[in-house]
């Protein structure tokens, strides 16, 4: 091969690498200041999207009560004059273990936005976990050591705390402080009390009343571990009326109760029948989340169903884990309230990149 | 080399030409696509709605009516979002500050900094109104 060839070859190849490397350059820096007017005109419509179904009651305007079919989104409690005040109903109908529950399809046909898929997701502003740390097996009683840890992210949360623990004919209630988001809760069990026992926690912010949290936790107690949650019952807290589904045979209900932050009541039945019983939920003054348990028997053991009343955490909607390169994703954080209490809101936007 | 055989070695040089083109080619629309943008948080209506929540139940006003700095400060960090630095400042309906401590929960270390003015009421017998400018901006 002669010099001059491979002189030519090289310079040339040299030349093409570089001025395709200042091409790649130039649109790698200046890729983000292209697109920004486009994506900001996107952001900016999504954002009024997600405001329109925190601000909007939808159709029909009470669509959350019963079983009703939606013609327009909006999740707004009708005739609130706060805003972002969220409907309890409609909230509860989002959450796919609500016996009215409403699906993602007619949601998206509700919105009436072909281009848009959503996601819905909310939860309390911080985290209670219960963790069971030891176990005292003394005469004629079982002492049990609990763990309890108030979080958000991570850090820890200064509450106060209502704990109720719940057997068979046995319901005990208990007060407690965690400056540092920490306590330790001790539950006593006479030998006479069947189990699976079930503790209910519900910590209230000591900044701010209105953000209050909660978690269950189902333990064995004389008894074998407990089951999942819904094996027994399907309950579905609407309209102020819990109903409880059986998802098995030969059931006996025993006693329902309705759980806040200040208050508790045993919940009277008003109908009942071979595969459901029906109870009113009282409408309490305080500021917290209802916890609502049903307990029973079948023919072999005690079981204490639970649910949460609205029926958060909940998400529903599109899943935009795979989607982002590809599609224009954008996720908008607000503060909500359902019935005095505050929660926290993440709604995702996407849609197809312009 | 051969007069007859100059032509293949043009060939070649075409050849490995065009595949550093499209090889370049590749590298740069990958270089465009896979960019990572950072999410977008409209501080402005986050800070709003912040305020809008401790205000819903009277605890804003409360807690200003009170001097209680401490606790607007932890009420705050609570409904604002992880990861959000704030500073706030409240005047009485005469623009005089009447928050002598800073209510904050750390230094700004961003340039993109976002204003909020909100204007509330406490809810003693005796009416006041304040004014709360509230600084916001994410934490980098």
């Amino acid at each position: 091969m002669p010099e001059a060839s491979v002189d030519t070859f090289f310079a040339c190849a040299l030349m093409v690498l570089l001025v395709l490397s200042a091409m790649a350059s130039t649109s790698k820096l200046l890729y983000p200041y292209a697109n920004y007017a486009v994506d900001r005109n996107v952001s900016e419509r999504y954002e009024e999207i997600s405001k329109y179904m925190l601000l909007n009651a939808g159709e029909p305007s009470f669509w959350g009560e019963s079983n009703q079919t939606i013609t327009a989104f909006g999740l707004a409690k009708t005739g609130s004059d706060i805003p972002y005040d969220l409907d309890i109903d409609k909230v509860s109908r989002l959450n796919d273990r609500n016996l009215c529950a409403i699906r993602y399809a007619q949601l998206f046909a509700a919105l009436s936005m072909s281009d848009v898929s959503f996601r819905v997701e909310i939860a309390s502003i911080f985290e209670v976990n219960i963790s069971l740390a030891a176990t005292y097996v003394e005469s004629g009683q079982t002492i049990y050591r609990f763990e309890v840890l108030a979080e958000r992210h991570g850090l820890s949360v200064a509450a106060d705390l209502k704990t109720y623990v719940i057997a068979e004919d046995h319901v005990e209630a208990g007060n407690l402080h965690a400056s540092d988001g920490k306590a330790s809760v001790n539950v006593t069990l006479p030998d006479t009390v069947q189990g699976p026992a079930l503790l209910v926690v519900l910590a209230k912010s000591v900044y701010n009343p209105a953000v209050v949290s909660f978690k269950a936790y189902a333990f064995a107690h004389n008894s074998t571990s407990p089951e999942p949650s819904g094996a027994f019952l399907k309950l579905g807290p609407l309209n102020h009326t819990l109903t409880a589904s059986f998802t098995q045979s030969n059931l006996t209900l025993l006693n329902a109760y309705a759980f806040t932050f200040d208050h508790s009541s045993t919940l009277m039945q008003t109908t009942n029948s071979n595969q459901s019983a029906s109870y009113g939920i009282p409408r309490f003054v305080d500021s917290s989340p209802i916890i609502l348990v049903v307990t029973g028997s079948n023919s072999s053991a005690f079981f204490a169903e639970h649910t949460a009343y609205p029926q958060v955490p909940l998400q529903i909607g599109a899943s935009f884990a795979s989607s982002e390169a590809h599609s224009n994703v954008f996720t908008y954080t607000h503060s909500v309230t359902i019935d005095s209490v505050a929660y926290e809101c993440v709604v995702w936007l996407g849609g197809p990149r312009e | 080399m051969r007069r007859e055989n100059r032509g293949q070695i043009r060939v070649i040089e075409a050849f490995l030409a065009v595949l550093i083109i499209f090889s370049a080619f590749t590298v740069s629309a990958n270089l465009t696509v896979s960019q990572n943008r950072p999410p977008r948080i409209d501080l402005a209506s986050v800070g709003t709605e912040a305020l809008m929540t401790l205000d819903s139940d009277g605890t804003l006003g409360y807690y200003i009516a009170n001097g209680n700095w401490t606790a607007l400060r932890e009420a705050l960090s609570l409904v604002l979002p992880i990861g959000t630095t704030f500073n706030l400042t409240v005047y009485d309906e005469y623009t005089q500050r009447i928050s002598e401590a800073a209510v904050s929960n750390g230094g700004f270390n961003s340039q993109d900094i976002c204003f909020v003015e909100y204007v509330c009421a406490s809810r003693n017998p005796v009416f006041s109104s304040y004014i709360v400018h509230l600084e916001l901006a994410v934490a980098s």
